[in-house]
């Protein structure tokens, strides 16, 4: 009897055989041709190792985070020696993509240190002349595009679907025969629009903006560096994908395969308003491209 | 106190002080901000200028009730405040003590509009040991000298200009963090779901720069509204208006100092209401500003100060006053406008001869 269980444990152990957990580093697995850069779903996936970071509360400076969000996030990359690309995997209940007062949106971040080599900067956030980059990916950007390609509606007809204010100055008759007059009536009374803020004004419909930081409180936009990734929810969990050309550019680092890296990770959960340095993060998570 | 950052004070601060006992709560000042500076898309429920009716409204919803339950029960000795204020009751890992803010609070500007406190005449549905009184006090931002949205931004993105003290959130740096919004004491900060950013009262400073008062100010009917420059206690003029309101007189009282925030905008308090309530919300200078508010009809410059109160869209950052007259001065103390200090009275008699009517006379 004992033997006949056995067997059968061993046959459902081989069923469910799982990705290959690497809890050293990250490695990034070669693959020739096109990558899933935005399909964290696709079957290319299925053969890539996996490594559990662990996420620690943001708790070097203020705001911190007093109440821990999740604690793990498992971490897939691929590359074909021109771009890298991540899948990053974390639970979270409910999925938060407009922000408004007491919540925020969803996001995620890799963050990669300026200069590779071992000589590592500070991993929240770097420190001054050593710096970081982040590629960053809110799920409000996401949604807005995939809105806007669907014909729906803008954030707040989406947050408020039965509001019906009664009027706005852009809508006034007279400039109803003026498309560009009611553009910048509009753009009048959105201050940070006409500011032309990087987190409303993008360059592309791409959800992910990357940024540079050398320390807390500086965070820029990093110019027109390049990028790529989507989220998907379902069940209580995110899968989003993110992905850098391996081609440094201007000061950043080159990723070459073979040689150890590092990166570092942060979440957001916007149902407990984790907005910037309210998040949960990693610390600096060896990297590896490998060659084959 | 403690403060995050070391003080640093503007060359010249944007003061104001709002006559709480002429508010008829019409809310022109409220509309006048909304369609000069609020009416895109993600401001529909913010109001950067609100009157509310005092005990029972508040916009945000419960923002004084909030932010004091939080604080807990504090201490003065005399005239000194020797509690805490928001930035010592932080709690660990955070700069401010704040509140929370979901956005249903700003969906009911008039939550307990008109409503007393005390009995109706045949006797209230619930006995209280309050007098009945109720008052409206009007809200801008307090353009602080220790702003707490100020110190909460973790990327400075807000800051005061030094030429006027005016504070101001850098909309092309902002990242939408909402700390400022739960920072601030007063609920002055808002949140645009359109736009990702937080905005507030900008104190219409580009009518400031052109030496003109604010919106909210110009189109008060009930005048109860001046603004000027405030100095510091030590560096007083005499001929400042709101220093005279303020420092000479002590009749115009900052709202809830305790805050520890030296809120700009100072309240002539209502004198109809108890001093019990008043000590909470405008501290211990309270029972002598209301007996200088009761005599300033024997007093020519008070009474010459108010008649001043929304007579002209230019600042007054001096005034004198010559014969019954009440005289706004600008900077170079030249005359900007005069105004009589005694109205001429015309007693009309009930009946009216020539129409054979009675008139009833209603003011």
């Amino acid at each position: 009897m004992k033997t006949i269980l056995m067997i059968l444990l061993l046959v459902l152990m081989a069923g469910c055989r799982g990705p290959i957990i690497d809890t050293q580093q990250v490695p990034a697995k070669y693959v020739a041709g096109a990558l899933p850069t935005e399909d964290p779903a696709s079957g290319m996936w299925d053969d890539a190792p996996e490594h559990p970071a662990k996420m620690m509360v943001q708790d070097v400076t203020e705001p911190k985070l007093i109440e821990p969000g999740v604690s793990l996030l498992k971490v897939r990359a691929l590359h074909n020696k021109d771009w890298v690309v991540f899948r990053l995997e974390w639970d979270d209940p409910t999925q938060d993509l407009i922000p408004k007062s007491g919540s925020s949106s969803d996001a995620v971040a890799i963050q990669f240190p300026m200069r590779q080599g071992s000589d590592v900067p500070d991993p929240a956030m770097g420190e001054q002349n050593k710096g970081v980059r982040i590629w960053f990916w809110k799920s409000v950007w996401q949604d807005d595009d995939e809105r806007k390609k669907s014909g729906k509606g803008d954030r707040i007809s989406t947050l408020y679907p039965n509001a019906a204010p009664d009027h706005y100055p852009f809508e006034a008759e007279p400039l109803k025969k003026d498309a560009k007059a009611q553009t910048e009536a509009a753009r009048r009374y959105a201050p940070a629009r006409a500011s032309g803020n990087p987190i409303l004004v993008r360059p592309n419909s791409n959800p992910v903006q990357v940024l540079m930081a050398e320390g807390f409180g500086n965070t820029t936009p990093a110019g027109s560096q390049p990028s790529a990734g989507r989220g998907v929810w379902k069940s209580g969990k995110w899968m989003t994908t993110i992905a850098r050309p391996l081609k440094g550019g201007d000061e950043l680092g080159t990723l070459e395969p073979g040689k150890r890296g590092y990166i570092a990770f942060a979440i957001w959960d916007g149902a407990k308003q984790h907005t910037g340095s309210r998040k949960m993060r990693s610390g600096w998570v060896p990297f590896i491209l490998n060659e084959q | 106190m403690s403060y995050w950052y070391s003080e640093n004070r503007p060359q010249r601060q944007f003061g104001a002080v709002f006559d709480t006992n002429k508010c008829i709560e019409c809310q022109t000042c409220t509309l006048a901000c909304k369609t000069t500076w609020t009416t895109g898309r993600g401001q529909e429920f913010m109001l950067w200028n609100n009157v509310e009716t005092k005990p029972y409204g508040s916009y945000p919803l419960a923002w004084d009730l909030q932010v004091l339950s939080k604080l807990g029960p504090q201490t003065w000795e005399g005239d000194t405040y020797t509690g805490q204020t928001v930035f010592e009751a932080a709690p660990a890992g955070l700069r401010v003590l704040g509140s929370e803010r979901q956005s249903i609070d700003y969906n009911y500007p008039n939550v307990g509009e008109d409503e007393i406190l005390g009995k109706v005449d045949r006797g209230g549905s619930l006995s209280l040991p309050q007098e009945m009184w109720m008052f409206y006090l009007a809200r801008i931002c307090n353009h602080c000298t220790y702003p707490a949205c100020l110190e909460s931004c973790p990327r400075s993105s807000i800051y005061k200009r030094p030429e006027d003290g005016i504070v101001v959130i850098d909309q092309g740096r902002c990242r939408g963090y909402q700390e400022c919004v739960k920072a601030c004491p007063y609920g002055k900060v808002y949140f645009n779901p359109s736009t990702g950013t937080s905005e507030k009262c900008i104190a219409c400073f580009p009518k400031i720069e052109q030496g003109l008062q604010p919106q909210c100010f110009v189109n008060c009917i009930g005048k109860i509204r001046l603004q000027g420059w405030v100095s510091t206690p030590d560096k007083v003029k005499e001929d400042n208006p709101i220093d005279y309101l303020v420092h000479v007189r002590k009749m115009a009282l900052p709202l809830y100092p305790q805050f520890g925030l030296e809120p700009n905008v100072y309240y002539v308090p209502p004198v109809h209401v108890p001093d019990q309530f008043l000590f909470q919300m405008f501290g211990p200078g309270v029972t002598k500003a209301k007996e200088a508010y009761l005599n300033a009809k024997e007093d020519k410059t008070l009474k010459g100060l108010f008649a001043l109160f929304g007579c002209t869209e230019r600042t007054i950052p001096y005034f004198k006053i010559v014969g019954d007259y009440a005289v706004a001065l600008d900077d170079d103390r030249r005359e900007i406008v005069r105004v009589p200090i005694y109205e001429p009275v015309v007693v009309r008699k009930a009946q009216d001869r020539i129409y054979q009517i009675m008139r009833s006379n209603t003011t």
